[in-house]
């Protein structure tokens, strides 16, 4: 019987035996109920549960097809990423190793087996570092024990540390190998062929201690090797430091150009190589300033030998492009330990002596002395000054009246510049020219006596003429017909009233460009007059070449006059030959009444000096012109 | 020790326990709320067994043997030769007191030579877990803690405990059992079978659960219960909730039962903690295998005191169990009482919730929908 049914039948059996089938009837359909119920329940909750399960799976499905969407996009994007990784790494300037943790070759580059020259096929992942070596031991492009080395990159590798290090390879190329280890193990390295960039460097570095145009040892590697020998010197043994500059290299550069001045420092940097013992250093220290060092001096003598030697190499004419170029140096000599320890201080007393050289006559040397430090400061005080002077306008002319005796009237003034220093009295050109030409400042100084020149005459009365000086320097400088173009221009001044008088030394410099530049100026209707006639190298050779307006005879000869009949000879022989030939003369320093007689009777032009007028400002020579005539009249 | 076990039914009166009334150390009782609440059980049991702790506490129904009763009280004497007992009751007004409760008991109970705890406590005003936790707290590591709440019937109105006092509502009582010579064997199993997909407590506070997978979790019930959902919150137990936490799933599976629900907040609170995060899981019984599960646990409990013939078997069922096997209910309690010595007496009730260590975490916990039963015999010597 049925275990529960059994029960219920229990139940409802009274103590009589007998069974209340009311009470069992009840319970059997209280069963049955709960029967139903648990059936109705089950079948609704599975019901239930299949929906919710179904959803589940539906949304599982959706999430499974979301998933893969975007794992296809991300695979699809790796793809892209590789492609890219592998464009990247391929296209690197450096060769590049990568090894995972275990020390095996996982990635490789294009521009590696470019560096080693190495077969695409040799190389393949999975390698080791003693492998790698093998293949570049079989080409060539490793020297050394395969096992040994990358025993030592597995050590330095695992120690984390980053290693850097030059390989030198057999065929003279130089490789820049880094290695650097990876958070995740493994290590990459960068090959790198820095032979290019190395010679570069080197070249840069030779760059910054020579010289460009000479390839000379520059100021900096002269000063370095000068603090070499220096340490050297004391126990007993010398040196000497030779400073040289060339003579006149700033008016040869003005005039034929700075490309000729650049082949004559050349020419003159191989010259000096040429005659220096093998342990002496030449430098270029700057524009045309040369240094030599001469270690190991045995005597002091052997300095003035190898000056001496220097000297008459450079003397010579070089050829520069057809131009036979003359040039002299002067050269200043300081010796370590007596004149100084230290390389600025030796350089610094080798310039003052060269200073000195330079004044004592150029194309020859001096050794420094102590006392040239007090008068080279003195002149480069001037010299400062000198360069302030233009701009604080303390230049101011005077005027020097000439006479036509003949007709006893003042036909010219000559302009004379003096400076106005603010410390000390008027300065005479004599003190300041020469300073002013070494120094460059000789041009603007000229061009400024022009213009003012120009705009003072302006204003004189019955077409006085004026004369200005000309350097050397001015006439060789290709601006000089536009700036005197300019100054007759600006002070309204007709050209037939400006002399120009120039030295015999400009037409010792002579050249083509020099009479071009004299006939430009005629042509403009300027005159040209021959100065201090007759103290030169003078050859009357110049007044064939050049048709002068005007010979100015040098006061000497005027001097002479009274006591000499041969320079009454002379002169009388000078206006012979200059009225032949269509010029007019000028007799110099003229100081006596006597001597205005003289000259009148020898047939000079004109006369000028203090007889008739010392040099005097503007105001001054304007009364002068408006008084002289009546004044001399009177006095004759 | 000795066992007498007797009953009493209105009309009837108590029938039993006359030998053993003056040895008598626990009267143990179970009863409906009807039969105990006017107080006069208590006065006749006093009256019976004056040196007794009288302890017990109202029930969804009684079992004895192999019967399952409503309307009548069941009991059990206990004389024991070498173990020594203490009772300790404590108030819980509602239940944030609950584990202020326990610990309070425990603190009484605590003693090195505490073997073990049985605990009844109000079934509807006190934290299960809350209570548990207080308790095991304070008497300590290694000491099994069983029992279960008290019940009352499928109404959940009101439920009564006493302890060496007329059973009241609000109430915990425990007794301990001290010495060497007592055996204390504990089992418990459920027997349900988890169906449907699993879901994620996202909303709770304590035992009370607001949302499963972001959806009210009363909704989800109701759907499920259909017309059925008229008898709320009893029904619920027709489907109780398997809960574990993700992070240690093993040591965590409990299984929780619905002791009231708020229509408002559509929210239903447990007799345990349903902490948030925890993965839960619909489950439905099936006669025969809840049957196999109240065996297991009878095999459990038995297999700790094999030994000794005489003894108490303590059966506690969840109330939810009796509410979908309604007359199978028998089955479980016969497939119980079969992993027994006959000798042993076997009494129990239907609760609202069971008490017992973990079977696999060993730590005592609250247990939901499932049969626990605490057997208790005692070494073999004389009484001192």
């Amino acid at each position: 019987m049925n275990r529960l049914f059994a029960r219920q039948v229990a139940a409802a059996t009274k103590p009589s035996g007998e069974v209340d089938l009311d009470a069992l009837g009840k319970q059997v359909v209280a069963a049955y109920e709960e029967a139903a119920r648990d059936r109705r329940r089950t079948d609704r909750s599975i019901g239930l549960m299949v929906d919710e399960l179904d959803q589940l799976n539906r949304g599982l499905e959706r999430l499974v097809e979301e998933r893969t969407a975007a794992l296809r996009d991300r695979e699809a994007e790796l793809r892209a990423q590789n492609l890219r990784f592998d464009a990247a790494i391929n296209n690197m300037s450096q060769g590049l190793l990568m090894f995972d943790a275990q020390g095996r070759l996982a990635i490789h580059n294009r521009r590696y087996l470019e560096v080693y020259r190495l077969p695409p096929e040799k190389i393949k992942p999975g390698m080791t570092v003693e492998d790698l070596i093998r293949c570049r031991i079989e080409n060539g492009t490793f020297a050394g024990d395969p096992v040994e080395y990358s025993k030592k990159i597995n050590v330095l590798m695992a120690s984390g540390a980053t290693y850097n290090r030059l390989h030198e390879l057999p065929d003279g190329r130089t490789v820049s190998v880094v290695s650097q280890p990876m958070a995740s193990g493994g290590w990459v390295v960068t090959h790198e062929d820095i032979t290019e960039r190395r010679s570069a460097e080197k070249k840069i570095a030779h760059m910054a201690h020579h010289d460009a145009l000479t390839d000379l040892p520059n100021r900096a590697l002269l000063r370095e090797r000068l603090a070499e020998a220096l340490a050297h010197v004391g126990t007993g043994a010398r040196l000497a430091v030779f400073y040289l500059d060339l003579d006149n290299f700033k008016g040869i550069n003005d005039t034929l150009g700075h490309q000729l001045g650049d082949e004559l420092l050349k020419c003159v940097g191989d010259r000096l190589l040429a005659c220096a013992p093998a342990n002496v250093t030449v430098a270029r220290v700057g524009g045309d300033e040369f240094a030599i060092i001469l270690p190991e001096l045995g005597a002091i003598n052997d300095a003035a030998i190898l000056a001496n030697q220097v000297c008459e190499a450079i003397r010579p004419p070089c050829d520069l492009c057809g131009h036979a170029v003359i040039t002299d140096t002067s050269i200043g000599i300081a010796i370590a330990p007596d004149d100084g320890t230290d390389p600025d201080e030796l350089m610094k007393n080798a310039d003052m002596a060269l200073y000195r050289a330079k004044a004592a006559g150029r194309g020859t040397f001096r050794f420094f002395e102590p006392e040239m430090d007090a008068s080279i400061k003195a002149r480069r005080a001037i010299e400062s000054s000198l360069r302030a002077a233009l701009a604080r306008g303390e230049f101011v002319l005077q005027y020097q009246p000439i006479l036509n005796p003949r007709e006893n009237r003042i036909t010219c003034c000559e302009a004379l510049v003096r400076w106005q220093h603010p410390e000390r009295r008027l300065v005479g050109p004599a003190e300041f020219i020469s300073v002013a030409e070494e120094i460059g400042l000789i041009i603007p100084i000229g061009d400024w006596v022009l213009r003012r020149a120009c705009a003072d005459a302006a204003g004189w009365p019955n077409d006085t003429k004026v004369a200005v000086n000309l350097s050397a320097i001015q006439v060789m400088n290709a601006n000089l017909v536009p700036v005197v173009i300019s100054a007759l221009a600006a002070a309204g001044l007709p050209a037939e009233r400006l002399e120009l008088e120039i030295t015999e030394s400009v037409m010792m410099q002579n050249t083509e460009a020099t009479l071009a530049t004299l006939h430009r100026l005629r042509e403009l209707g300027v005159k040209i007059s021959l100065d201090d006639f007759g103290t030169g190298f003078s050859s009357l050779g110049y007044l064939r070449r050049f048709p002068f307006d005007k010979l100015k005879i040098d006061r000497s000869f005027i001097r002479d006059l009274s006591s000499g009949e041969d320079s009454l000879a002379i002169v009388r022989a000078v206006t012979t030959m200059a009225e032949s030939l269509g010029m007019i003369t000028t007799a110099e320093g003229v100081e006596t009444e006597e001597q205005l007689a003289q000259v009148s009777r020898l047939g000079c032009s004109e006369a000028q000096g203090f007889f008739i007028g010392r040099p005097q400002p503007l105001e001054e020579i304007l009364r002068l012109l408006r008084d002289y005539a009546p004044r001399r009249a009177k006095s004759a | 020790m000795r066992v007498e076990q007797l009953s009493w039914r209105q009309g009837a009166g108590w029938r039993g326990g006359r030998n053993v009334a003056d040895k008598a150390d626990l009267l143990l009782y179970f009863g409906t709320r009807a039969a105990l609440a006017c107080g006069a059980r208590y006065g006749e049991m006093r009256a019976m067994f004056p040196g007794a702790h009288i302890f017990g506490c109202s029930t969804g129904g009684q079992i004895r043997n192999n019967d399952v009763t409503d309307d009548d009280v069941v009991a059990v004497a206990l004389s024991f030769a070498r173990t020594r007992l203490k009772l300790a009751c404590a108030p819980a007004a509602d239940a944030t007191q609950s584990r202020a409760a326990g610990e309070t008991i425990g603190r009484e109970l605590a003693a090195d030579d505490l073997a073990g705890v049985f605990v009844l406590s109000d079934g509807l005003n006190v934290n299960g877990s809350a209570l548990v936790a207080g308790l095991a707290a304070a008497v300590g590591d290694g000491v099994s803690i069983t029992g279960g709440l008290a019940g009352d019937g499928a109404q959940f109105e009101e439920t009564l405990v006493g302890g060496d006092c007329a059973p009241s509502k609000h109430n915990v009582a425990a007794v301990g059992f001290y010495g060497s010579a007592v055996r204390i064997g504990h089992g418990s199993a459920g027997g349900w079978d988890e169906f449907g997909p699993r879901r994620r407590i996202t909303r709770s506070q304590g035992n009370v659960l607001y949302e499963l997978d972001g959806e009210p979790a009363l909704d989800l019930y109701k759907r499920y219960l259909g017309e059925e959902a008229d008898g709320l919150p009893g029904t619920a137990l027709l489907f109780p909730l398997r809960i574990r936490d993700p992070r240690c799933p093993d040591e965590s599976d409990l299984v929780r039962t619905v002791l009231a629900v708020d229509h408002d907040a559509r929210s239903m609170t447990f007799a345990g903690d349903m902490p948030e995060g925890w993965v839960s899981q619909l489950m439905r019984g099936n006669f025969d295998r809840l049957a196999a599960g109240a065996a297991d646990a009878a095999r459990q409990a038995s297999g700790g005191t094999r030994e000794s013939g005489d003894g108490v078997a303590i059966l506690v069922s969840c109330i939810g169990r009796r509410l979908l096997m309604g007359q199978h209910a028998m089955d479980e309690v016969a497939a119980a009482g079969g992993e027994f010595d006959p000798r042993m007496a076997r009494l129990g009730f239907y609760s609202y919730g069971e008490i017992s260590p973990h079977n696999r975490s060993g730590v005592c916990q609250l247990h939901n929908q499932t049969m626990t039963v605490t057997a208790i015999t005692e070494a073999a010597g004389s009484r001192p």
